[in-house]
This record gives C-alpha cells, sequence and structure tokens, in this order.
C-alpha cells in the first residue's frame, strides 16, 4: 500500500526537542509555587511488622516543620485497581521495607529530613514471605490476612497468597505431548529491573478557597490519578485537578499514584502547597519495578520441528500489592504462547503476594520475562533436533489469517519479514564464526493497547491550529506523531499545531499514556476531529464564496474552489465573529478484538488489539575466561504498520534496545531478607554508553486497518526481544545457556567453568 | 548535615585548621568521596577544610623520582604526556575511574586516603611501590604506601595530618606496567577486581627481572601479590609461567562475596587479569625495546 503524503511518514523533528535540547522544558521536578514545602515520606526498615506504636511529637517541635501526618490522620481507605488492598500510609501492619509510615511537610528539605529521623518507629518484626516460592508454600504466612474480604475485580481468580490466575486452555496439552516426538521442559528465572526513568516521580500540590486540590505531576495517566486520589480524598473527582508539566521518562512506573497523595494530603494539613520528590534510594526500594519472575515451560515438538503443545506457567513477585500484577499476569499468557501456532495450550500466569514492594508495570510489562523463556527454549529446542533456529520458528510461526492463541483472528502479520530481515541483516548464515563468537535471534508480538481518547481540535483566528489533548506526551514523541496526523489530514503543516495537553480540568479524556497506544488513538481521535472540522469549515467556506461544497477543497492552509480562495484563519475569524469559533471535539475508542470466552478465565487482558510482531539479532562475543559479553551488532526489525515518523520510531527502538540490554546483561534490584542490597545508582547498573552498540532498525510495514495510516503501537516493543536474543547469541557463542537474568559476565565465566571441569 | 566550610590559602594555615580540628574535620580535595559519605550520612564532620586555595598541592614532577600532588585530579593523569609510555598503567587507572565529571576534579590524595579496596589508581600507585608525604603540626614524614589502608575507609593518616603528595622511584630500563579491571559495565564501574603489574626483564628480554603485582577489590585494602611476585622473579615469561603466577594470586588474595560479585568469581579474575596485565607489560617492553 502506498500513500501519497505530505506529512506522516516522514522523520520530522519532534515538537517538544527544542525545549528539552535547549534545557528550557518545564518538568514536574521543576515545579515550584510561592510558599512552597517541601515533603518527605518516612519508610519501614522492616519488610515485615506489626506497627506498635509511632512517635512524631519530637519531630513535630522540630524548626521549620508545619506537619507529620500518619494513618489516623488520613482517610480509612483502601484503594488500588483490580484489588483494593493498599492504604496511603500503614495502619498495623507494615507489608515492605519501603512501605510509607508517615509524611512530613517542612520549610526546606533538610527540615523534613530530620523530621523523618525525629520520629520514633516502634514494631515487633513478623516472618517475612521472602519470594514466591515462600508464598505459595504450604502454610505460608498470608501477607494480607483479609484478603477474601477485599474489593476486587470479580473476574480475578483470587487464592490466599495468589491475587490472580489467568489461564488460556486450547485444546488438549496431554493430548498434543502424546503427538509429540520430543518433549522439552525448562525453567527460567528474572530479576526486578526499575524503569530507570531520568526524572524522579514528583508532585506539588495546591488547595484553593473552593476545596479544589491541584497536582502537578509527572503521571503517565492524569485521568486515573485523579479517580484514585478522589477516592483517598474522598471526594467527587471533580475537586481534583491533575495537571502534567512535563515527564522526564516513565515507561510504566508513572501508572500508578505515587507522590500525588501524599502532596495533597499534606497540603491541606498545612494550607500551603507542597512538594513531595522521591530520592534514588526511595526509586529503588519503593516503586514500581518490573515483577521478578520464573516461569516453566513445557513444549512438545515433533522431529521434524512442529509445535504440538505447550503447558506454560510464569509466576509473577507481585510484591506486597496486587497493584498492576493481576492484569500482567493475564498479559504474561499472550505471551507465553509466543507468535506460534501451538494447538495445544495450557498457559498460567500467577500474581503473588510477598513482603517487598509493588512491582508494577515497565515497558512491555510481562513481555521480557515471558519471551525470554519461550525464545530460550525454541533455541533449546532447535539444537536438540539439530534444526536452524531461524527454521524452527518460520515453521511455527503465525501468519495471516490465523488464530492468536484466544482465537483472535490475526492480521498484518510482518512476522516472516522481520525475521528474513533481521537474519539477513545480522548475517546469520556465518552465525558461528569462530569460538567464543555467535549471533541470537529472537522473535515476539505485541499489543497496541485500547482505551479511548479525546481531543478538542480548534482553528485560531491566524490559521494555526490548537490540539487539545487529555494525552502527556511522556517523551516519545507520540503527540508530534499525534500532530503529524492532524496536520496531515487537515492540510496543513506541523509548524501550525500547538498542543495543549494532560489536564483534568481542561483537556478531554484519555486513557492515558501507556500500552503503546498513544500516537494511536489520539491519531485516530485527532481524524475524527479533522472530519468534523472539516464539515464545518466547507459549510462556512460555501457561504463566504459563494462556492457549493463539493466544488470546495482544503489545501495548504486554505479552501480552494472554482478559482476562489480563502484561509482557514480568515475562516475562523469569521466563526468566532458569528459561530463561535472553528472547534472540534475527535473520540476514539479501539474496536473490541473478538477472542473465544471459553478459552480463558481469570484473564484481565484476552486479546492483542492491532498486535505488533518483531524480531531481535544480535553478534557478540563471549571472553572465554572473564565471561565478559561484547555486543558487536545489534538488529531490530520491527513490523509498525506505517512508520507515522521513522525518526522517532528508530530512537524508540535504540532506547527500547538500551533497556532491554541493562535487563539482559547488568540490571537487577537485589533482595536479602526483604531488603534491597543496591538502593543506589553505583550498584544498580544501567548500561552507559559504551555498553550499548549501534542499534540498527529495520522497519517493517504491514499496515493495519485500524491504526492512523496504518500504524500500530511502537513504544514498547523493542524492550521486550534482547534479553532472549543475547541469550540465544550467548549460547551460539560458548554452548552455554543460561537461563537467569540478567546474564551477568560472573554467570557465563562460572559456567563456562563448570562445563569444563 | 551541616559544616563549617573552611578555605585556607596557605599549606600552613590548612595544617593549622587540621590541628585545631582534629577527629571532628576534614580536609576537602575533589569531594566526589567525601561529599557523597556525608550525604549518605556515613561521615559527620563538623569542619570541612577545603585545599582548593592552597598552593603547591597539584605538582606532577617528573625529574628523578616521580611526584604527584595531592590535588593532582585524575583528568590530569590522564592527559599528563610523561604517562603515556611506560607509566602507562597511570592512565589506564585513571581514565576507567568514574565519569567525566568525577574525573574532572576527583584528586590522587582523595582516592589513596578514601582508602577503597577498589581505589584503581592506588592499585596502580601500590605497583609503583609508592610512598606517602605527609605533613602535620610536628612536620613532614614519609609512609609507604603499602601498608597505608589497614581496613576499608581506614589508614594509618593522623587526624592531624594532611596527605601532601605521592612519590615513586624512576622506572628501570626494560620496564613497562599496565592496568586492567573487571567490572559489571565498560564506565561509570566501581572495579569488582583490577590487577597492575610493573615489570622489567632482563637484558636478553627473556625473564623477569623484577617485578610488582597489586590487586584491588579482593582483599580489605590493596594489596600486594607477593608470592606471584616471588614465583616469577627469574622465570622466563611463557604463558605457562604467567598463569602460575595468576594462579598463585588468586590463592593469596582475600576476597568478600558482596552485590557487586561473589568471591569465587573475583579470585578467577586475578587468576585471569594477572597474566593478561604481565602479557600487556611484556608486549610494551618488546616493542619499545625493538
Amino acid at each position: 500500500m502506498t500513500q501519497v503524503t505530505r506529512i506522516v511518514g516522514r522523520s520530522v523533528p519532534r515538537m517538544d526537542a527544542p525545549g528539552k535540547v535547549t534545557g528550557t522544558a518545564l518538568y514536574a521536578a521543576d515545579f515550584a509555587l510561592p510558599g512552597m514545602l517541601y515533603g518527605r515520606v518516612l519508610r519501614s526498615h522492616e519488610p515485615h511488622a506489626r506497627l506498635v506504636r509511632l512517635d512524631t511529637s519530637r519531630a513535630a517541635r522540630l524548626p521549620g516543620v508545619r506537619a507529620v501526618i500518619t494513618a489516623p490522620d488520613v482517610p480509612d481507605v483502601r484503594y488500588g485497581g483490580s484489588v483494593k488492598d493498599e492504604r496511603v500510609l500503614a495502619r498495623d501492619r507494615i507489608r515492605f521495607a519501603g512501605q510509607p509510615l508517615a509524611a512530613v511537610a517542612a520549610t526546606s528539605p533538610d527540615a523534613a529530613a530530620a523530621a523523618l529521623a525525629a520520629i520514633e518507629v516502634v514494631c515487633e518484626p513478623l516472618v517475612p514471605v521472602l519470594d514466591v516460592a515462600a508464598a505459595l508454600a504450604p502454610g505460608a504466612p498470608l501477607v494480607h490476612e483479609a484478603w477474601a474480604s477485599y474489593t476486587a475485580l470479580p473476574i480475578l481468580h483470587r487464592d490466599r497468597n495468589v491475587c490472580n490466575r489467568a489461564r488460556i486452555v486450547v485444546g488438549d496439552v496431554e493430548r498434543g505431548f502424546v503427538e509429540a516426538d520430543r518433549i522439552f521442559e525448562n525453567r527460567f528465572t528474572t530479576s526486578s529491573v526499575h524503569q530507570g526513568y531520568t526524572e524522579p516521580r514528583a508532585a506539588v500540590a495546591q488547595w484553593d478557597s473552593s476545596g479544589l486540590v491541584t497536582v502537578w505531576s509527572n503521571t503517565q495517566l492524569p485521568f486515573e490519578i485523579q479517580t484514585t486520589l478522589a477516592e483517598i480524598l474522598q471526594l467527587p473527582p471533580s475537586k481534583v485537578r491533575i495537571i502534567v508539566p512535563g515527564i522526564g521518562g516513565g515507561f510504566g512506573g508513572k501508572l500508578r499514584i505515587g507522590m500525588e497523595h501524599f502532596a495533597a494530603l499534606l497540603a491541606m494539613r498545612t494550607g500551603r502547597p507542597v512538594k513531595v520528590m522521591t530520592t534514588s534510594e526511595e526509586e529503588l526500594t519503593a516503586a514500581y519495578p518490573r515483577q521478578p519472575a520464573i516461569v516453566e515451560v513445557k513444549t512438545g515438538v515433533t522431529n521434524d520441528g512442529r509445535l504440538t503443545a505447550r503447558e506454560a506457567r510464569l509466576w509473577f513477585d507481585t510484591g506486597a500489592f496486587a497493584g498492576s500484577g493481576p492484569g500482567v499476569a493475564s498479559v504474561a499468557t499472550l505471551m507465553l504462547a509466543g507468535p506460534y501456532r501451538i494447538p495445544n495450550l495450557l498457559l498460567e500466569g500467577f500474581a503473588v503476594y510477598t513482603n517487598k514492594t509493588n512491582f508494577g508495570s515497565f515497558r512491555a510489562p510481562s513481555g521480557p520475562q515471558a519471551n525470554f523463556a519461550v525464545e530460550s527454549q525454541m533455541d533449546i529446542i532447535a539444537d536438540a533436533l539439530g534444526l536452524d533456529p531461524l527454521e524452527l520458528r518460520l515453521k511455527n510461526i503465525v501468519r495471516e489469517g490465523e488464530e492468536g492463541p484466544t482465537g483472535q483472528v490475526l492480521t498484518a502479520v510482518g512476522l516472516e519479514e522481520c525475521l528474513r530481515r533481521a537474519a539477513d541483516a545480522i548475517g546469520w548464515r556465518d552465525r558461528r564464526p569462530r569460538a567464543g563468537r555467535g549471533k541470537g535471534i529472537a522473535c515476539g508480538w505485541w499489543t497496541t493497547t485500547g482505551g479511548s481518547s479525546g481531543v478538542y481540535v480548534k482553528i485560531n483566528p491566524d490559521g494555526t491550529v490548537a490540539l487539545n489533548t487529555g494525552a502527556a506526551e511522556i517523551g516519545t514523541a507520540a503527540l508530534t506523531g499525534a500532530a503529524q496526523v492532524l496536520a496531515e489530514d487537515l492540510g496543513v503543516q506541523l509548524a501550525d499545531i500547538n498542543v495543549v495537553s494532560a489536564d483534568t480540568l481542561s483537556t478531554p479524556y484519555d486513557f492515558g499514556a501507556q500500552g503503546s497506544r498513544t500516537a494511536f488513538a489520539v491519531g485516530n481521535a485527532c481524524r475524527a476531529a479533522v472530519a468534523d472540522l472539516k464539515r464545518q469549515i466547507l459549510a462556512l467556506a460555501s457561504k463566504h464564496l459563494g462556492v457549493e461544497e463539493h466544488a470546495l477543497a482544503l489545501r495548504e492552509g486554505s479552501v480552494v474552489g472554482e478559482g476562489k480562495r480563502t484561509t482557514l484563519g480568515e475562516l475562523a475569524r469569521i466563526s468566532q465573529a458569528s459561530g463561535g469559533g472553528l472547534i472540534a471535539h475527535g473520540t476514539f475508542v479501539a474496536p473490541p478484538t473478538p477472542y473465544d470466552a471459553k478459552r480463558v478465565e481469570g484473564h484481565v487482558y484476552p486479546a492483542f488489539h492491532s498486535p505488533s510482531f518483531h524480531a531481535h539479532a544480535a553478534d557478540l562475543s563471549v571472553d572465554a575466561e572473564t565471561g565478559e559479553i561484547t555486543i558487536h551488532r545489534y538488529v531490530v526489525a520491527q513490523d509498525v504498520g506505517f512508520a507515522v515518523n521513522p525518526a522517532a520510531i528508530e530512537g524508540q527502538i535504540e532506547g527500547g534496545v538500551a533497556q532491554g540490554l541493562g535487563q539482559a546483561l547488568s540490571e537487577e534490584i537485589v533482595y536479602e531478607n526483604g531488603r534491597v542490597l543496591n538502593a543506589n545508582l553505583t550498584d544498580y547498573k544501567m548500561p552507559t554508553t559504551l555498553d550499548v552498540p549501534r542499534v540498527e532498525s529495520i522497519l517493517v510495514q504491514h499496515p493495519t486497518l485500524v491504526g492512523p495510516f496504518g500504524a500500530k503501537g511502537v513504544g514498547e516493543p523493542p524492550n521486550i526481544e534482547p534479553p532472549a536474543a543475547i541469550a540465544n547469541a550467548v549460547a551460539s557463542a560458548t554452548g552455554v545457556r543460561i537461563t537467569t537474568l540478567p546474564i551477568t559476565a560472573e554467570k557465563v565465566a562460572l559456567a563456562l567453568r563448570a562445563r569444563a571441569t | 548535615m551541616t559544616f563549617d566550610y573552611h578555605e585556607p590559602t596557605s599549606l600552613r594555615e590548612a595544617i593549622e585548621l587540621g590541628a585545631r580540628f582534629g577527629v571532628d574535620g576534614r580536609f576537602l580535595a575533589g569531594g566526589t568521596d567525601l561529599m557523597v559519605q556525608i550525604h549518605r550520612g556515613r561521615l559527620n564532620p563538623r569542619h570541612v577544610v577545603s585545599l582548593q586555595c592552597v598552593p603547591g598541592l597539584d605538582a606532577i614532577e617528573v625529574d628523578g623520582a616521580i611526584s604527584l600532588g595531592a590535588r593532582v585530579t585524575h583528568r590530569r593523569i590522564e592527559t599528563t604526556t610523561d604517562f603515556q609510555g611506560a607509566l602507562r598503567a597511570l592512565v589506564e587507572g585513571a581514565e576507567v575511574v568514574g565519569g567525566h565529571q568525577v574525573r574532572n576534579v576527583a584528586t590522587v590524595g582523595g582516592n589513596i586516603v578514601n582508602a577503597s579496596p577498589a581505589a584503581d589508581v592506588v592499585v596502580v600507585l601500590l605497583a609503583l611501590e609508592a610512598r606517602l608525604t605527609s605533613l602535620g603540626p610536628a612536620g613532614e614524614r614519609t609512609i609507604a604506601l603499602d601498608g597505608f589502608g589497614t581496613a576499608p575507609g581506614v589508614t594509618v593518616l593522623r587526624p592531624n595530618e594532611l596527605l601532601t603528595r605521592a612519590s615513586f622511584p624512576r622506572l628501570a630500563p626494560r620496564t613497562a606496567t599496565a592496568f586492567l579491571k573487571a567490572g559489571r559495565r565498560r564506565a561509570m564501574e566501581i572495579s569488582i577486581a583490577c590487577v597492575a603489574a610493573r615489570l622489567t626483564l632482563d637484558a636478553a628480554l627473556e625473564r623477569c627481572q623484577d617485578v610488582r603485582i597489586a590487586l584491588g577489590a579482593v582483599a580489605p585494602t590493596a594489596m600486594r601479590a607477593r608470592s606471584a611476585e616471588r614465583y616469577l622473579e627469574g622465570r622466563p615469561l611463557t604463558d605457562e609461567v604467567t598463569r602460575e603466577a595468576g594462579r598463585i594470586a588468586a590463592t593469596e588474595c582475600r576476597p568478600i562475596g558482596d552485590v557487586r560479585a561473589s568471591a569465587r568469581y573475583r579470585a578467577l579474575l586475578v587468576a585471569t587479569l594477572v597474566p593478561r596485565v604481565l602479557a600487556r607489560c611484556l608486549e610494551r617492553i618488546r616493542f619499545h625495546t625493538s
């Protein structure tokens, strides 16, 4: 499909780039108000304890301290998206080291820190539930003794420390295993990793005389925060206004409530604006990092490499609260199937409570963990059967018109092209050029998250255009993409468009910057708004020019027809004088993706909307003695449907791979007895520029019928395959298979040594 | 975190302040360790005495013995022409410390006094048999770097003394140095093990005439691998011999396991890096004398 376009499909500079590269862009962390106080949160040192007493009297008397609040000072509300199991401040039970116990507001950050140190905490330690195995053991202590009484989504399958078990059942796995010539069973584990956003979570809250609280926050989901904060404060949502001034990275870590409730409660107590911002230590101990996982995969295959059955289970450590866990466990089951045609499936995803932080969503939640397991096993199978790993994949991948695991019909399936182009680019034919050097490949699929988006589009009297959206630009260039769609359809230049965004009082609703959906959904809402605007414009132009509507056309900011011409600006001025201006409300909601409801249980995400497909290939060397890995080349072929802004998409791919390589090779939040050992950026190892090779991006384009100009979601997928691609390349280079993340030099060296002896 | 900040303008004034504050005071050079420790609440000095305006602490002398003033930054070492040849290990140790911003301010003196077992430049200086000069109210004294650190963060420097320079003898002919470190990433990394060597070959360029090997991050302090050194002296430097030296060094180091690496892996790295560092020295000597 070739489309002649002016603005979409081109690598135009991002609209937010000049402000960000010159340092003038405003972030929530920069935001300040006159008379503002500084808030801090006192956090538990114990992973599991009975809270006996909090003595705040000394802290409250310290100079500069304006408020100290503990649980009795805040409404007794339990909140949570899927299970209402969390409170703002611990009341009588402490469930993780890092849990908020009290909050203070003071005239300086130092005074606030001194107040925290002056609060006396008395608690009786309890035996902590340290990991999934301990949580599932018979007679394990319950992280939430009253779990059964909690309000929760009725669809969830909950049982004691399991806050959801999502399941997909297709065909009969036992029969599928009988049909198989060989059965492979493998176990994999992954570590928790932090989103690594540059800007800490921050919020500034201020109450006005009408009882409305405004919170400036770097949340990805202002409308969800509005609802949650209203619930916590026991207010109608209209009394809570969330504004996103700017976000220095989110990657899923800023979906759920962060500092907003502390800022709002402290501001209410003091009558002054209050700012609360996290430290690195708080980020690494008490944020929403990726869930650690245990994955067991059993796959049946015929001697010629046809997959007959898969039984797989993935257990997520969700920490002390359910949070994103039940949903992510659901998505995991679709990822365990992989982009493969397997007639018999029994796939389960579990979200399990432990005494740790509430692990959450991170760019393609569940994707890297499940893909690492499934794609590592594909190579194990290929090696055992003497097949080329690429051939094994090509034999089993889903094709156009086939069914996904839950019965959705797959269209725009560009997977074979992704695999072949990634393999060609990496030089797959020479996949073990010498001892210690090897190439690996991994592929996967992902969703373009649904949800609705609304925009207001207004023509200004000078002919420029205001795009008012509830979505936030989190640094992906997604709103540039949406504005490109708007400019394309409306016949104006991108420079003519100004964006107003993410203010729950004044902008239309948006499901938020999550799930690779912003350019897709906001772009489509823009298309709907332009369709409406065009009707208004042509009707007005027809009257003004005396030309029939059907003879008029929109071209480069003007309406032309029968030799006559007027500009959008002139029409806007006429409308302002006579009809209230040219403005349209455009909306979009992703159409439901039909699936077979009989195949799923406990599932909150049963099908992937407008799925994308991708393949990654790595070429690396392994130092046989130190185990050190050097990546020479890294190739990504990603089916993006239609590349609205190729340069921006390549940026997403490069960033996603860098983050993915961190998860593959170096990053892990290390726990010992329920406490984080490396809660600082010295020992939490995000990759540097020297650790990341140049990433070669190949944009494959199999357009969807739903996305704007055929686009699919692009932001999350590049984060999925790096761990598997690296594990497979390491195995190819050394013959050693590492089944735990991260694949550190130490693990490789010790595995090589173990094999040698 | 509050302290009084002092900015003396002469060595004498700095020493006076140091003597007056004793254990309540700390000298500030680059601040890349001190300020972090103050921020993390591990140190709480009442007085911080900046050396920023004290003249005479930032000289590099290369006539006769080589001397590095306490305030010489890592960046200066990296870019000093005289260190690009046989003293290359100094550059190799300095250029892998922290990031550019850190190296622009972090000093040799601070690195030594901080007494981290993983301090890269200290390991190189140990292989160079550096001696330290300190100045206190009682005057100057020199202290061998080997033995200066007694435990992580602990040295034999007295509270009222200021480290002023580190110096080491000129290299003999047919000598080269090298440094290698291992970490989880390629920059901004604290060594999980590092090795420095100073090797002198005999006239035939075959046998080891003299060698010093220093190890970092594998004991409570930077340490010399003396058994490995003794083993090497007089032997021809074949792969087999250098590998054996590595094995010996791995048995004499005393690593711990922590969040960065296991003790076993650290020992394995010593066994691997020692022969590699010696091979580099060998290559350099042969290149420069041929």
